[in-house]
């Protein structure tokens, strides 16, 4: 027994000095941040000449059929159920689009690759994707783009040049903007608040916190930010790691952050169950579907998200847009259907708008 | 049910001679003692640390949140003890919630819903047990082909839809009964009743005998093949109801499951005692193990250990789980 | 050991290998190509370096679970190494291959040492080699490594990717080991009985410790060029990548139980599947259904295979 014991003991104490080392960690990235300013003023951006890439010998696609795949970070969840809803939308619109949608089933850099170096060997025109890492995916793009076939980006990044066109939802700062104002708003300005992410590793999910720290900082100075936790895209997972935390915190944690739409239902499942509904907000991104029972119980005041069907929509009118030529390097706007014009901002984005709030006023009335 | 007689006993080695009730326990059930020891530890250090940690909310989000691992650990025990494994769990779990989900949405009555899953789990397994008894595909085989058939077939079919506007009736695993969190008490009342089921009946104790020696079970007059193919069967009921406890948590059914489900399953079941090689363990063990990783997993977030080497430290704690239990078994020998 | 009922499954899983090629070129006429078929060589090196070790170790009857964590915590090495530590990148990548070898080496350790049943050992180690990828990355990726890094993973040499060659030279020396040398032999005998093996003085022990460390290595190997591959480090590379090995060697005909297996069988079920995810895919069936049909194809091939192979015995 005695071995036991002490082999337990040495854990406990390696993991506790770890936690000293560490106790600051709140799962942003370590990139510079750029908070937008506290009144919403709208930032002067300095424009950017293009730096996307550019087809090899493409084709003249000109009015014609396009076959174009979306390949999603994952299939399986309600977000890009949405994006692919609106990718088939659009698709039908304009009648001259064969779009079908083929992601992995788990959030894998490998497999995403592997399933682009198929489409690129079958010969698609157009690829749409979500990328699961900016960098791993570049190379495969830029095979893509060798290859004479046109590549347009949406919700995650690539590289630059390893695409031509990315359509942003709504810009870093600008999300963290709303999620940090929605959740000052609910608990005051000196309020604490939890944070439950997916993984570490995922790129939009660091950068959104690190900008929110930046803003809060700058803001909201007196603003309590209490831990990180980590959930994966498991919402049993979720529900658990927020319960620990309410737990922990008690009466002093105000609020929680969902940083994903699996963790934001799955927090606000847990602040309910726990009866705590009206002493800890959540505030988060989800999609309004899986919100509305919250929402409708008065539980949760508000969602943050654009609308992920507007942005596959947009996505597959910009990737028409390029193959028809009439998005060349140096735009400044496109036409993308029933959205109008969007912008073009940061040399070779395509911004979809200002981030929404859902709320119990509006969120019937949407439906992904 | 005479040919229980025949059998050997369960763990030969304690019948030597009569020393106290406790060492007697402990001899008998020694890796159980071990992650028992480990839970009790960490409750003592943690709680020292920040007394929140045993408030009643704490203590239901570490016993109620994981119990469906452990109700799915007890068939993956009864499936590891003849000597076999199931990878495929996992994904059978996630689509026998869809299957409930659907009903449940679907008009159904919501008694059908919550029994639908339990008799499709069994089904899909006894295909399973089937290959493994009479075909003599190995186990491993067959559930990694089981695993990517059903993992395929779950966003095939619901294209990743998730299922929301669940009846409120439906949502079982988020109700209490005399004060007690149904999944709890799921896992604690099938917990007991399958250790004793598998200690005291003639089936129960044929599955110790299945994995201990296949041969000696055949000599001693067990239908093998058959016996295989229940265990599995029943493996899908217990998958059937880990399912419902799964997708009645919360609101909103996924149609994607936890990753690495069956890995997590399959750890709390060795972990807890369950030998790979079959014959011996308990299905206590396994479920201990799983309250031991929900401990764990509550703990590090109070004694605020950075979330960044939090798997570390589970992995460093499971391999000195490991270790002492080797280390005990070796002194004794 | 029947060499005959070895020979069999072998030339079956051929069969079906070449059947497959033919309906897959049928259905789409860019699949059977000089380049697509190199291009599918590059995506599964890794997965193939990490199956031919893993074919010996599960035909000595034992099991390796941590690979994709050993692949992920090399990568997080190496990046860490060559940016953190300031080390010349080919020492960092020496240095990050020999961590990941240490690594097997304790799965070895632990097996041999403790009797700790390989399973368990490795599904800890699991979690333990990829908590300490996460912890040291801290969820930091590494990027922008020296181009000539790149050839390995993106390049080509003769006109073959580069990792191709490495995957070949694995298999060649791999198949005459297993095969051929005494030591080969050895890996079949524990396989078979492990207690025989030892009263017969076969040094089991280190056999299986040096199994173990090969497998370590592999991972680090099929880490390196994977990095060099997709030319990022994150901590969650090779997570599944276990299982994906496993398949192809029991579907190469190894048996889980030891003592039988080919490493000619693992190359065939390693092309089998690569063959069907790719061409499945250029024939317009979306990844659910390929990963479907894939594991229809490993109970049909053993079930076939059993029927027709062996009168039912394991």
């Amino acid at each position: 027994m005695g071995k036991i014991v002490l082999s337990a003991i040495l854990a406990l104490s390696f993991s506790t000095s770890l936690s000293h080392a560490q106790s600051t960690w709140t799962g942003g990235d370590d990139l510079p941040t750029n908070p937008l300013a506290c009144d919403g003023a709208a930032a002067t951006a300095a424009a950017v000449p293009y730096d996307g890439g550019e087809p090899t010998d493409a084709p003249d696609r000109k009015g014609k059929t396009l076959t174009v795949v979306d390949v999603p970070k994952l299939v399986g969840i309600g977000y890009f159920n949405a994006t692919s809803k609106g990718i088939a939308e659009a698709a039908a619109e304009m009648g001259t689009m064969n779009a079908k949608t083929d992601g992995p089933s788990r959030a894998n850099i490998d497999d995403q690759i592997t399933l682009i170096d198929n489409y690129i060997t079958s010969g698609v025109d157009g690829i749409l994707f979500a990328a699961n890492d900016p960098v791993a995916i570049s190379p495969v793009l830029k095979k893509a783009l060798a290859a004479g076939i046109n590549v347009v980006g949406y919700d995650a990044n690539s590289q630059p040049d390893a695409r031509q066109w990315f359509v942003n939802q709504a810009e870093f700062n600008g999300i963290a903007k709303s999620m940090i104002d929605a959740m000052a708003a609910e608990i005051g300005e000196d309020g604490a608040f939890a944070i439950v992410t997916s993984t570490f590793t995922t790129p939009n999910q660091a950068r959104w916190i690190a900008e929110m720290e930046a803003y809060q900082s700058a803001c909201y100075p007196n603003m309590k930010w209490l831990e990180t936790v980590e959930a994966q895209e498991d919402n049993i997972l979720s529900f658990n790691q927020a319960n620990t935390l309410i737990n922990k915190y008690g009466d002093e944690m105000k609020g929680i952050l969902g940083m994903t739409s699996v963790a934001t239902p799955a927090a606000a499942d847990a602040v309910t169950q726990a009866g705590q509904c009206g002493n800890v907000a959540v505030v988060g991104l989800a999609t309004p579907n899986a919100m509305k029972p919250y929402v409708a119980s008065d539980c949760v005041k508000s969602v943050v998200l654009w609308n992920p069907v507007d942005l596959g929509y947009a996505a597959a009118y910009v990737l028409r847009a390029v193959a028809d030529g009439t998005l060349q390097p140096g735009a400044t706007s496109v036409e993308a259907g029933k959205l109008g014009e969007l912008q073009v901002i940061n040399g070779s984005e395509i911004l979809l708008g200002a981030p929404f709030v859902f709320t119990k006023d509006n969120i019937n009335d949407f439906d992904f | 049910m005479s040919m229980a007689v025949n059998l050997p006993p369960v763990r030969p080695q304690t019948d030597h001679k009569r020393p106290g009730l406790l060492r007697r326990i402990v001899a008998e059930y020694g890796q159980e003692c071990v992650v028992l020891a480990a839970i009790m530890l960490l409750f003592v250090v943690v709680t020292l640390v920040n007394p929140r940690f045993v408030n009643a909310n704490n203590l239901v989000t570490i016993f109620s949140g994981n119990a469906y691992i452990a109700v799915a650990a007890i068939g993956m025990a009864m499936v590891i003890m003849t000597g076999n494994i199931d990878v495929s769990v996992g994904a059978l779990i996630g689509v026998l919630a869809t299957v409930a989900g659907t009903l449940a949405v679907s008009g159904y009555p919501i008694w059908f819903a919550l029994v639908a899953p339990i008799f499709v789990g069994m089904a899909v397994n006894t295909v399973i047990g089937v290959l493994v008894a009479y075909a003599k595909i190995p186990s491993i085989v067959v559930t990694l082909g089981a695993l990517s058939i059903l993992r395929g077939g779950l966003i095939s079919v619901t294209g990743g839809t998730w299922i929301s506007d669940l009846p409120p009736d439906f949502l079982i695993a988020q109700k209490r009964l005399l004060g007690l969190p149904v999944p709890f008490l799921f896992m604690i009342v099938l917990t007991i009743a399958a250790f004793l089921w598998m200690r005291y009946s003639a089936f129960g104790r044929s599955i110790y005998a299945i994995g201990g020696n296949p041969e000696a079970a055949v000599a001693t007059g067990i239908p093998v093949e058959r016996r295989l193919v229940s265990v599995f069967a029943i493996h899908g009921a217990f998958a059937g109801v880990a399912a419902i406890l799964f997708a009645t948590q919360l609101q909103v059914i996924q149609s994607t499951v936890p990753p690495n489900l069956e890995l997590t399953i399959i750890t709390a079941t060795v972990i807890g005692g369950v030998s790979i090689l079959g014959g011996s363990g308990t299905v206590i063990g396994s479920t201990l193990a799983t309250i031991l990783f929900a401990t764990i997993g509550s703990a590090l977030i109070f004694i605020n250990v950075s979330a960044y080497w939090l798997r570390a430290v589970i992995g460093l704690l499971i391999l000195a789980t490991v270790l002492a239990d080797m280390l005990r078994r070796h002194r004794r020998t | 050991m029947n060499l005959r009922s070895l020979i069999r499954h072998e030339t079956f899983l051929a069969l079906l290998l070449v059947l497959v090629l033919v309906v897959l070129s049928w259905q789409s006429d860019r699949f059977f190509t000089v380049s697509n078929l190199l291009n599918q060589g590059r995506l599964m090196t890794e997965i193939g370096l990490i199956a031919i070790a893993m074919t010996f170790v599960i035909a000595t009857g034992g099991i390796d679970l941590s690979v994709g964590s050993i692949l992920g915590l090399v990568a997080i090495l190496l990046g860490v190494f060559w940016q953190n530590v300031g080390m010349p990148l080919p020492m960092a990548i020496v240095a990050a291959i020999a961590a990941g070898t240490l690594a097997g080496f304790m799965n070895g350790f632990i097996i041999t040492r403790f009797r700790v049943p390989p399973l368990i050992a490795t599904l800890a180690t699991l979690a333990l080699y990829r908590g300490l990828a996460e912890g040291i990355s801290q969820a930091r990726s590494v990027r922008g490594y020296p181009d000539w890094f790149y050839v390995l993973g993106q390049g080509q040499v003769l006109g073959v990717p580069t990792q191709l060659w490495i995957l070949f030279a694995a298999a060649i020396i791999a198949a005459i080991i297993l095969a051929y040398t005494r030591w080969g032999r050895t890996v079949y005998a524990i396989g078979s009985n492990e207690v025989a093996s030892r009263f017969s003085g076969l040094s089991v022990e280190k056999t299986k410790l040096a199994l173990y460390t090969a497998s370590g290595f592999a991972a680090s190997l099929a880490a390196v060029i994977f990095v060099s591959r997709v030319s990022t480090t994150r901590s969650d590379m090779g997570t599944g990548i276990e299982l994906d090995a496993i398949t192809a060697v029991v579907l190469g005909g190894t048996s889980i139980f030891g003592g039988r297996g080919t490493i000619l069988g693992t190359i065939i079920g390693l092309c089998l599947i690569q063959a069907l995810k790719n061409g499945l895919s250029l024939a317009g069936v979306k990844g659910d259904g390929t990963i479907m049909l894939i594991g229809a194809v490993l109970i049909l091939a053993i079930l076939v295979s059993n029927i027709f192979g062996r009168s039912g015995s394991r």
